[in-house]
């Protein structure tokens, strides 16, 4: 398989992977290694800006950490949240890249830009905005849904619905151009054929589309369980970092509330690191199922 | 036949499914037109216990108070230093990398592949500790390099990720062709190879370009003190007060964010379309 | 050309620092400036409060008059907003080289930022001054740790009901005399006039809920040898929390809008017209009066338990510090002192209210301002303090005690348990930083 052109020297693929592989390790690897170095050291901002010297925890952040109960509240509200918006979002980028090979070119542009608007906004401001609209005293939708001066963001279950509205606006784009570029990668023979045995949509769609766009449903939705499971500006935003009484914590806004505002850098790190390893194992589910279907990386 | 044909143009659903895909991209653009409405709306309309959908005074009120920001030229100007200096290095970085680990056979390439994906995983803001004292002690805080640096880094993985795709999907034969031609190593990576997998480049583009452009978690937390490093997510921040939160400012800034990475999408969106499916089939 | 620069630069560095740094721990600040340069820029913070503009020219005044007087001198003011202070200003301790040289800080923050490292000693330049000699004690403490003095008072900062006589006396309720009679008033205002809170309170309004505390008698924290230890659980505190907790809901202040409500919120709240009664401070005065609540209302101390008492205060107020890590040390000191003198204590007191920190200005100010008395009144009666432990700054940074009111008027937890919780968290923080 291997071409002779490119072959002559073993070293020529470390010569061009060399750039990517000097920041990675000094920008992403060394700054996790200090992550997991800080999460076992005692580093508070006395630590930091040198009024105190630095000492050796072991476990014991890792230990007052598992041992907060609102650690694993938080750690639950992530999980659910992010699950919650990973299958809102793949079902509704699905649907609507199914709906976008059913339309003329017109109404498929106006979808198109519609998402590609929303694809665009900063988090920032896309969370902005729809706190807006959903303002109980100024925003147009309570008005719409007659629902009076109903504040959103009281309630845990509202607040969080709010936030996975607009994590579903901003992320369902990307889900819906790769579907609708993977169906429209389909032979048009393999679905002309199901048409002709009368096979009904939903049919078409579970045993002859699916299958085939099946690499491409695992990759948006490993993206989105990583982006999701990491969900940051819109929680921090929306409910003014946490919620009333942090009850819209989720960890990644956690980790930063502990490190940033209360000065406690190891357990923030160690937030962090737990976090990490979460979505390492959802790697490993995703390499094992990639493994499976045989194919290579 | 085209695949419309063959999934229903003949069906009588299809103007419902027409009528469906235009309600819905109403629905999905409503908070951008929201969001510019407010912009022009006048102050006392902003914040009205009426809201409509509709404004017959618009005022651009909001908007010069954006643009007469202090600096505000050198806020967008920095953004676009910071957002294009990330787009076109990691573009050309990861595009040698993609070249590395899909038309090599080395050891560890299969590791190498997994870290990538691995390094997806990591959530930036736990990294934002170590990064601020790495960009401490490189001396880097309050410059435009703090931003940079980081970005260019987290951007690659993804991008790396999704070019292989397209590097893959360049046949063999046109590289044996090549070395029999006697055309160097080289000239075949830059004048062969890149411009035919340049739309996947332009499709992860869009990904690092996104990221970097919305920043505000490095903004602010590496240029500490030097507003001249601002970026544009910096000059929305301000319209965020104590007392009253500028509403009409922070639409409108929100709106002059917003609008080159649209123009940005609009450039790419074919690519972006047949860039997205070439790079998950493989 | 200048944006190569700018990226080749900092690639090369980095490099650099890769090298040189694997496998250390993280490090940690060096520590003071060592330079003291007579010109060049000298930065300063200042923090942005509820209608700016009043303040910022009064700041430029001083700064003109200044940058007169130290021929190549330069200052660049930036205005910071007070809820995200904690972060900028540790970020700004961690990195000396990009810090400002000045920066306003609440006296709640002293004892942290000395233990943080942050602040200069300004003992011997203090002592030395003389105007510092008219300082009013209770300020001075507030820039004192240790028996070293680590800047100079800006204001003190105390608050009072400020309530609208429009309102109240269209009801015909009298101005409240006691803790009863305001939680009673709060309510009948609500009830007649449903679009307004009788009492705008915040669950994330800490310094507007301890006066409620205190006024029963009890305390945050106890002193116990050199630490401290939570009091907010005993019975008197909690009895304080109960009465400001039971302001939320229909009969007041719905708690789903209030709840997360900060002091600022809830001074807007009346400034808007949205509120009958507020607790707000003399630095709300320019904003209250600036508002359609002007000429409505009038002001009056925070009555306390016993009809006729005033429920004690707390004793806010904040100061100027220099920053260890400043290279301007002479200029930045003497910065310090044309912010913090005689005459810009005048300035910021006719254009923001700000109650001044000498003795005699406040006495002046008192006779020429009328609306003073409530407030120089609830000095006199005993102002309190916050716990004076660094542990104080993380306490508040991790908002211990917004969550614990917020925990109790959305119903989530008990007042027993939520203060319970708080005095766990509490007495970590302190045996944390001890």
């Amino acid at each position: 398989m291997t071409s002779t052109a490119l072959r002559r020297s073993r070293w020529t693929p470390w010569l061009y992977l060399l750039p990517a592989l000097v920041l990675l390790a000094g920008l992403l690897v060394y700054p996790i290694y200090q992550l997991g170095l800080i999460s076992f050291l005692e580093y508070t901002q006395a630590q930091v800006s040198g009024g105190e010297p630095t000492s050796f925890q072991g476990f014991g952040n890792y230990a007052a950490l598992f041992g907060d109960a609102e650690f694993w509240r938080v750690l639950l509200a992530t999980v659910l949240f992010a699950a919650a918006c990973v299958l809102a979002t793949l079902l509704v980028g699905c649907a609507l890249a199914v709906l976008l090979t059913r339309v003329r070119a017109l109404p498929r542009l106006v979808l198109m830009m519609a998402a590609l608007g929303a694809w665009a906004t900063p988090a920032i401001t896309g969370s902005t905005v729809w706190v807006f609209l959903f303002d109980p005293d100024y925003g147009p939708v309570n008005r719409v849904l007659g629902l009076g001066d109903f504040s959103w963001t009281y309630g845990q279950y509202s607040a969080f619905a709010l936030v996975l509205l607009e994590v579903v606006w901003c992320s369902f784009p990307f889900v819906m151009v790769t579907v609708y570029a993977g169906i429209r990668a389909v032979p048009a023979e393999v679905l002309e054929a199901a048409a002709l045995d009368g096979a009904s949509q939903w049919r078409t769609w579970r045993s002859v589309l699916a299958p085939i766009l099946r690499p491409i449903l695992v990759v948006v939705t490993i993206q989105s369980v990583i982006w999701d499971f990491k969900v940051f500006t819109q929680i921090y935003v929306m409910t003014g970092g946490g919620g009333i009484a942090g009850q819209n914590l989720v960890l990644n806004v956690y980790a930063y509330q502990k490190a940033f505002a209360s000065s406690q850098y190891s357990l923030g790190s160690a937030i962090g690191v737990v976090m990490l390893l979460i979505l390492l194992a959802v790697t490993l589910v995703y390499l094992r199922i990639v493994r499976r279907q045989g194919e290579e990386l | 036949m085209s695949l419309l044909n063959a999934i229903g143009i003949r069906r009588p659903g299809r103007l419902a499914a027409e009528a469906a895909a235009v309600a819905i991209a109403v629905l999905v653009a409503f908070p951008l037109y929201w969001m510019v409405l407010s912009a022009l709306k006048p102050a006392a309309e902003i914040q009205s216990t009426d809201p409509r959908p509709w404004t017959l005074a618009p005022s651009l009120d909001a908007f010069r108070r954006v643009f007469e920001q202090q600096d505000f030229g050198r806020y967008f100007l920095n953004s676009l230093i910071v957002a294009g200096t990330v787009v076109i290095a990691s573009a050309l970085i990861a595009f040698l990398a993609a070249t590395a680990v899909t038309r090599f056979r080395f050891r560890f390439r299969t590791t190498l592949l997994v870290m990538f994906l691995v390094a997806q995983m990591v959530p930036v803001e736990a990294l934002t500790i170590p990064l601020f004292f790495l960009m401490r002690d490189a001396g880097q805080l309050n410059t435009l390099g703090s931003l940079i640096l980081p970005h260019l880094a987290f951007s690659l993985p993804f991008a790396i990720w999704m070019l292989r795709g397209f590097v893959k999907a360049v046949p063999e034969a046109l590289e044996e062709q090549a070395a029999i031609d006697g055309a160097s190593r080289t000239r075949f990576l830059w004048q062969i190879l890149f411009p035919l997998v340049f739309p996947g480049l332009a499709a992860t583009s869009v990904f690092s370009f996104i990221s970097t452009w919305n920043d505000f978690l490095f903004a602010k937390s590496f240029l500490i003190s030097d507003t001249s490093q601002s970026t544009l997510p910096m000059a929305l921040l301000v319209f965020f007060k104590p007392d009253e939160n500028d509403w009409g400012g922070i639409m409108a800034a929100s709106t002059v964010m917003t609008v080159p990475v649209l123009v940005f999408f609009v450039l790419v969106q074919r690519r972006l379309v047949s860039g997205l499916g070439g790079a998950v089939k493989d | 050309m200048t944006a190569y620069a700018r990226i080749a630069a900092p690639l090369a560095g980095l490099v650099l620092a890769g090298l040189a740094v694997t496998g250390c721990a993280p490090q940690t600040s060096a520590g003071g400036g060592t330079k003291d340069e007579k010109s060049g820029t000298l930065r300063v913070w200042l923090f942005r409060e509820v209608g700016n503009n009043p303040k910022e020219k009064v700041v430029d005044a001083a700064v003109a008059a200044f940058e007169k007087r130290h021929k190549g001198s330069d200052v660049e003011v930036e205005y910071i907003p007070v809820d995200t202070r904690a972060q900028r200003i540790k970020a700004a301790f961690n990195d000396p080289a990009s810090a400002p040289d000045l920066i306003e800080y609440g006296n709640t923050d002293t004892a942290g930022y000395v233990k943080d490292g942050g602040l200069a000693d300004v003992t011997a330049e203090y002592t030395a001054w003389d105007e510092a000699k008219d300082t009013d004690p209770t300020a001075k403490q507030s820039v004192t740790v240790g028996g070293k003095v680590y800047g100079a008072p800006l204001f003190v900062g105390v608050r009072a009901l400020y309530y609208r006589t429009d309102v109240l006396k269209d009801l015909g309720i009298d101005p409240p005399e006691s803790q009863a009679e305001l939680v009673a008033a709060a309510k009948k205002i609500h009830q007649a006039r449903p679009g307004l809170y009788g009492l705008a309170v915040g669950g994330a309004y800490t310094y507007g809920a301890l006066p409620f505390l205190w006024a029963q008698g009890g305390e945050l924290a106890v002193q116990r040898g050199n630490t401290y230890r939570a009091a907010v659980n005993t019975p008197k505190a909690r009895k304080g929390i109960e009465t400001y907790a039971s302001l939320f809901g229909d009969a007041n202040c719905p708690a789903d809008k209030c709840a997360s409500m900060g002091g600022n919120a809830t001074v807007t709240a009346f400034t808007s017209g949205k509120a009958a009664m507020a607790i707000g401070g003399d630095f709300s005065h320019a904003a209250v009066e600036a508002s359609k609540a002007k000429g409505k209302y009038a002001v009056v101390p925070l009555p306390g338990v016993k009809k006729g008492s005033i429920a004690p205060a707390f004793a806010g107020g904040n100061n100027i510090g220099v920053l260890k890590s400043t290279s301007h040390r002479t200029l930045a000191v003497a910065l310090m002192k044309s912010l913090t003198g005689k005459q810009s204590q005048r300035g910021l007191f006719d254009a923001m209210g700000f109650l001044p920190t000498y003795r005699d200005v406040l006495d002046e100010a008192a006779k020429k301002q009328p609306y003073v008395a409530p407030f120089v009144k609830t000095l006199d009666a005993g102002a309190k303090f916050v716990p004076a432990s660094p542990a104080w700054g993380q306490i508040d940074a991790s908002l211990i005690l917004p969550t614990m009111y917020q925990e109790i008027v959305s119903g989530r937890k008990s007042v027993d348990r939520a203060s319970d919780d708080a005095a766990k968290k509490m007495d970590a923080a302190f045996s944390a930083a001890r």
